[in-house]
């Protein structure tokens, strides 16, 4: 065999001693993965809970306080 | 010693049937072979970053600055890798997109918001980007009104073919054509031992701390490390199908892509440096390039730099676009992947098209208000960005979801204070913003 086959259909069991085989991830069978819809909402502590109601007002706010600033600029609230 | 390796644990178990692979006869070879086969999301997620903003952003860094602020870019290099790292470990655990971890494992609300958030931010990114493209092509005598639909049409048909790996080596392509980047850096001598000075001493220009300096680091810093990344890199990982044992050589895809783009931002500064040394003006990089040919002493700099602000533009856009759709897609339920033709997966492709064909049809619409979609990019994805790294982090800590892929305390020190230094810069400019005149004048 040269250093390299081609990509082809393979049967594993007929690969010759001392051979690797190499899989695109693509060709291979799909990997059994953690079922994340069985999992739900994941378990925070309380500070963590308080930490992103904070992080949730901050960006309702910013976002509102960057909408005014590009409203202002393109002049809705007329110019200055 | 073990005599047949299959790389594929699932594929050895389903023996005899016929899998598709090579056989290899050494160790190094199915190493590298490996490392061929899983290479691309890193590399073209951290290049596709360099995108049209980012060259304005290195160039005008460049100019105004020298090359005083590449030790900048020097810490944002182990910066993304460690953002970039932890995605893939949430990729390759789940084998899902960010927006629906974000979704199923914080709620409805958080889904929501950070895919509004998304589609927004990549919205006004993508219009951009065809600015760039249009602001390219007509320097180089194309008409804009045939320029961008071709550039539309083009991205478009480039994630149609139905074949993730087509769509995968034609944008690897793209990236490696950033490497003129490094060509046009040595047309233009830089001064070696000046370079190598500024990228490793870190050092304020002269002048001092300024609100334009401040502001210039905040756009290098935002421009390196985008939200859009985090989703497209999970998703395209998802999309590939990366396996457990392809963890470290996706991670050294990514390291080389950090390392790449690092490499090709600094480049872009030193085309800045080279126009500031030579007293050179300009409002853009297109107009730089038409000025730069001069002191380079060559015709093809400048045509080379307007062809990789396009290449900048189409990566971006179509990395970007991608994110936008496979966010969307996950969210909704929709069937999402390159490897589906457009029948069976009408909404995902439809979402990209049309995130494609508005913002380019946004771009030939005469006083389009660009500047404001400029600001607003900058400003949205820095308030979005520290954010989306919390709930990054809070997912790499979640033991039910990453098992024995969970963070080490080492990647947390470093994540924290990632997301500490970014948190700052956030409400710097979001002071800014409210106040434009906090700090000093330049």
């Amino acid at each position: 065999m040269s250093f390299m086959t081609a990509t082809m259909d393979i049967d594993v069991s007929q690969i010759p001693e001392n051979h690797y085989f190499v899989v695109h991830p693509l060709d291979d069978q799909p990997e059994e993965k953690i079922d994340t819809s069985m999992l739900g909402p994941m378990p925070m502590t309380t500070s963590v809970k308080i930490s992103l109601m904070a992080l949730r007002g901050y960006l309702v706010l910013m976002v509102i306080l960057v909408g005014y600033h590009c409203m202002d600029l393109a002049g809705v609230f007329g110019k200055h | 010693m073990q005599k047949v390796v299959a790389i594929s644990t699932a594929g050895a178990a389903a023996a005899p049937t016929l899998v598709r692979g090579r056989i290899v006869r050494t160790k190094w070879a199915r190493n590298v072979l490996m490392f061929l086969m899983v290479f691309g999301p890193g590399l073209i997620v951290m290049v596709a970053d360099n995108d049209a903003g980012a060259v304005s952003t290195y160039v005008q860094a460049g100019a105004q600055y020298g090359t005083k602020l590449l030790w900048v870019l020097l810490l944002l290099l182990p910066t993304c890798y460690f953002i970039q790292e932890m995605v893939i470990r949430l990729g390759i655990a789940t084998g899902k997109g960010h927006a629906a971890m974000i979704y199923q494992r914080f709620g409805k609300w958080w889904g929501v918001f950070s895919l509004i958030d998304l589609e927004m931010v990549n919205f006004l990114t993508l219009v951009t980007e065809f600015a760039a493209i249009s602001l390219a092509v007509s320097h180089m005598g194309i008409p804009p009104y045939l320029g961008v639909p071709v550039a539309a049409v083009g991205l478009i048909l480039m994630v149609l073919t139905g074949s993730y790996r087509r769509w995968e080596r034609i944008t690897v392509f793209f990236c490696l054509l950033d490497l003129a980047w490094l060509a046009i850096a040595v047309r233009l001598h830089p001064s070696v031992g000046q370079m190598a000075h500024d990228a490793i001493v870190p050092s304020i220009p002269k002048g001092g701390i300024t609100g334009n300096l401040i502001f210039l680091v905040i756009a290098i810093v935002g421009t390196t490390i985008a939200p859009w990344q985090l989703f497209f890199q999970q998703s395209c990982i998802a999309d590939k199908r990366l396996r457990f044992s392809d963890l470290k050589w996706a991670r050294l895809d990514t390291l080389i892509g950090a390392i790449f783009t690092i490499i090709v931002a600094g480049c872009m500064m030193l085309a800045g440096n080279a126009a500031f040394d030579g007293g050179i003006q300009f409002a853009d990089p297109a107009q730089m390039a038409n000025a730069l040919h001069l002191a380079a002493g060559s015709q093809w700099v400048r045509y080379a730099i307007l062809l990789l602000m396009i290449n900048a533009a189409i990566l971006g856009t179509g990395a970007i676009s991608l994110s936008s759709a496979w966010a969307y897609g996950e969210v909704k339920g929709w069937p999402h992947s390159l490897q589906l033709p457009f029948k069976q997966a009408k909404g995902f492709y439809l979402t990209y098209g049309v995130c494609v064909a508005v913002a380019a049809g946004l771009v030939l619409i005469p006083r389009a208000p660009l500047q404001l979609i400029i600001l607003g990019v900058q400003v949205l994805a820095g308030i979005i960005l520290p954010s989306a790294i919390i709930f990054l982090q809070l997912l790499l800590n979640d033991k039910e979801l990453m098992g024995d892929y969970v963070n080490k305390p080492w990647n947390n020190w470093v994540n924290w204070t990632i997301i500490i230094v970014l948190f700052i810069l956030s409400l710097i400019l979001a002071a800014q913003v409210v106040a434009p005149n906090l700090f000093p004048a330049a």
